[in-house]
């Protein structure tokens, strides 16, 4: 269980500012939910995390040590591109158990990399190249393979943006019952998203950013307790709260445009 | 029954017909058993394949296969419209293709073996220089003028100097077929492996693979694409470079062969010569399909 800690953390692409000044701790075996609209910085922070790119200024720790590159003790899921189209499922989470467990005979990565498949409700896909795949499934077997490694860091860039609502709803819960099988080395996760009821339905705490330079705009503990259920969520009058000041802050900006005299039509042109 | 096929049918009874006319003199066997062997192949194809559409396609050949052969036939043996010495009747031709094939065979045999050299040798030099030309930057600017000037270079313009400079015939083919085709190759490669998506090379440092694990079970496979579509190009530059370099300096092989008995105002040697270098090529072309399907089948 790792704790992660951000101080002070600047990053500027060019002349522009992407992120100022965020600085932010994760509890160990936390769920963190990065929320903002698009353009706000949260990929960016994610890909900071994951070590693809370094900070301007300021430090980001995991469990004390300064990060200096990408790892295996975080587990990474992309919202598409996350699997190699040409190995199969299988093979593809048998190439990560090789990094992560290196040495091993190539039966037991062929074991342990069924076992996660099924894990994730794959158990028939061992052979099938992610291109035969459903967009579902291969975020199913993304996040079989970050489980596999077996990290105590997981972070994941809007893995479910390109899902229908329905599948979307069924890896949620997937996510949420694979989080929280083991309590005494539950992953501290970051999860980038745009979608506020997900942020909710997922998270302890949600950290809201702004766009323009991204910066941490407030960070929401979320007081429901789990296992949550979906439907009953909706009459919850913690979550009805909770949701109505994320919306009020996320669209901030929004708003004191229009109070600033910028017209959005009613048929949309102008946005 | 479709139109197409009806075509096929049509022009099969009609060449059959004209063939088989009481005074069209000496049955022309070859040309006989070409179109019957055009047609029996259709008629497997149809009745084996499901696909409409290579079922069409399969009668369409057929049909122009047919049509040109009619042509030919009409033209060389029954009203005789062309010349004689150019063009010499499909009967003459193939019967001359069967007396001539041990020959050919021995010939496309040296020939090959300059292909496959000079080709293997292009794939095994340009294949991973173009890997590692494409993933690490400096190398690719340092590189990159000197690609930008040679690569354009016309590989048929170093064969007189090539053939002065190497002891034999045989080491400046292969140097020349080597030449054209690393080029295609190597710039392809480089190009595929800028093109790999930015996710899926995210994706692989987040693994933490070691580089020529990366470089083989991702930047390879990532680029392949690319890599086909180069060496497909390459195949062909290097046949090319074959035949032009066979008439310039060889005494045997393929382009040789053509080039020999032109010289010898021998047309219909050198018409034999042309579709066995066809089929040669056809039979390549299939091959290599076959390869780039069988390299690629993750991408359907």
């Amino acid at each position: 269980m790792y704790e992660v800690t951000l101080s002070n953390v600047n990053y500027s692409y060019g002349d522009q500012r992407v992120l100022q000044d965020i600085t932010f701790t994760a509890e160990p075996g936390d769920f963190v939910c990065l929320l903002g609209p698009s353009g706000c910085g949260k990929s960016t922070l994610l890909r900071l995390l994951a070590g693809l790119s370094f900070p301007s200024s300021g430090g980001i720790t995991l469990d004390g040590k300064q990060i200096s590159g990408p790892g295996l003790d975080r587990g990474v899921v992309f919202q598409d591109y996350s699997l190699f189209p040409w190995m199969t499922a299988g093979q593809n989470i048998v190439l990560a158990l090789e990094q992560a467990f290196p040495g091993k005979k190539k039966d037991e990565y062929r074991e342990t990399a069924a076992g996660y498949l099924e894990m994730v409700g794959l158990a028939d896909a061992y052979d099938k190249l992610p291109g035969l795949l459903s967009g579902g499934m291969r975020q199913r077997a993304a996040i079989a393979r970050a489980f596999a490694i077996n990290a105590p860091v997981l972070l994941m860039d809007e893995p479910f943006g390109a899902l229908d609502a329905i599948t979307r709803a069924r890896l949620q819960d997937l996510l949420l019952q694979l989080w929280q099988q083991r309590q005494d080395e539950r992953k501290t996760v970051f999860f980038v998203t745009h979608d506020v009821e997900e942020a909710i339905l997922l998270a302890n705490r949600i950290v809201v950013l702004g766009v323009n330079p991204g910066t941490i705009k407030g960070v929401f503990e979320v007081d429901l307790p789990r296992p949550r259920i979906r439907q009953e969520l909706y009459h919850n009058q913690t979550f009805q709260t909770l949701r109505d000041r994320l919306v009020t802050v996320l669209y901030e900006n929004i708003l004191s445009e229009l109070d600033a005299g910028q017209i959005v039509a009613s048929q949309g042109d102008g946005i | 029954m479709n139109q197409v096929t009806t075509t096929s049918n049509l022009l099969f009874i009609t060449l059959l017909a004209a063939i088989l006319w009481p005074s069209a003199g000496p049955v022309p066997w070859h040309l006989l058993t070409v179109a019957i062997v055009v047609k029996a192949i259709d008629l497997i194809m149809l009745a084996t394949v499901k696909n409409e559409a290579s079922r069409r396609g399969s009668s369409d050949v057929s049909a122009i296969i047919l049509a040109i052969l009619l042509a030919w036939y009409v033209a060389t043996s029954r009203f005789i419209v062309l010349d004689k010495m150019l063009f010499p009747q499909p009967e003459a031709v193939l019967t001359l293709f069967v007396a001539e094939l041990p020959d050919m065979l021995k010939g496309l045999v040296n020939s090959l073996i300059l292909l496959v050299s000079g080709y293997l040798l292009a794939v095994a030099t340009a294949l991973p220089l173009g890997l590692l030309v494409g993933w690490r930057v400096r190398l690719f600017h340092a590189v990159n003028p000197f690609t930008k000037v040679l690569g354009p270079i016309p590989p048929i313009v170093y064969i007189p100097y090539a053939i002065a400079l190497l002891p034999s015939f045989r080491a400046a083919s292969i140097f020349v077929i080597f030449i054209g085709a690393f080029w295609p190759i190597f710039i392809n490669t480089v190009n595929g492996v800028f093109n790999i998506p930015k996710g899926l090379l995210d994706s692989a440092r987040v693994l933490g693979l070691k580089e020529h694990t990366l470089l083989l079970r991702v930047i390879l496979p990532g680029a392949m694409p690319s890599i086909c579509t180069g060496a497909t190009l390459a195949l062909v530059f290097a046949f090319v470079l074959l035949t032009a370099a066979e008439l310039i300096g060889a005494n045997s092989g393929i382009g040789w062969y053509v080039k020999n008995f032109a010289d010898f105002a021998d047309y219909p040697r050198v018409v034999v010569g042309i579709i066995f270098i066809s089929l040669v090529v056809l039979v390549i072309t299939f091959g290599t399909e076959r390869l780039e399907r069988h390299l690629l089948r993750w991408r359907n």
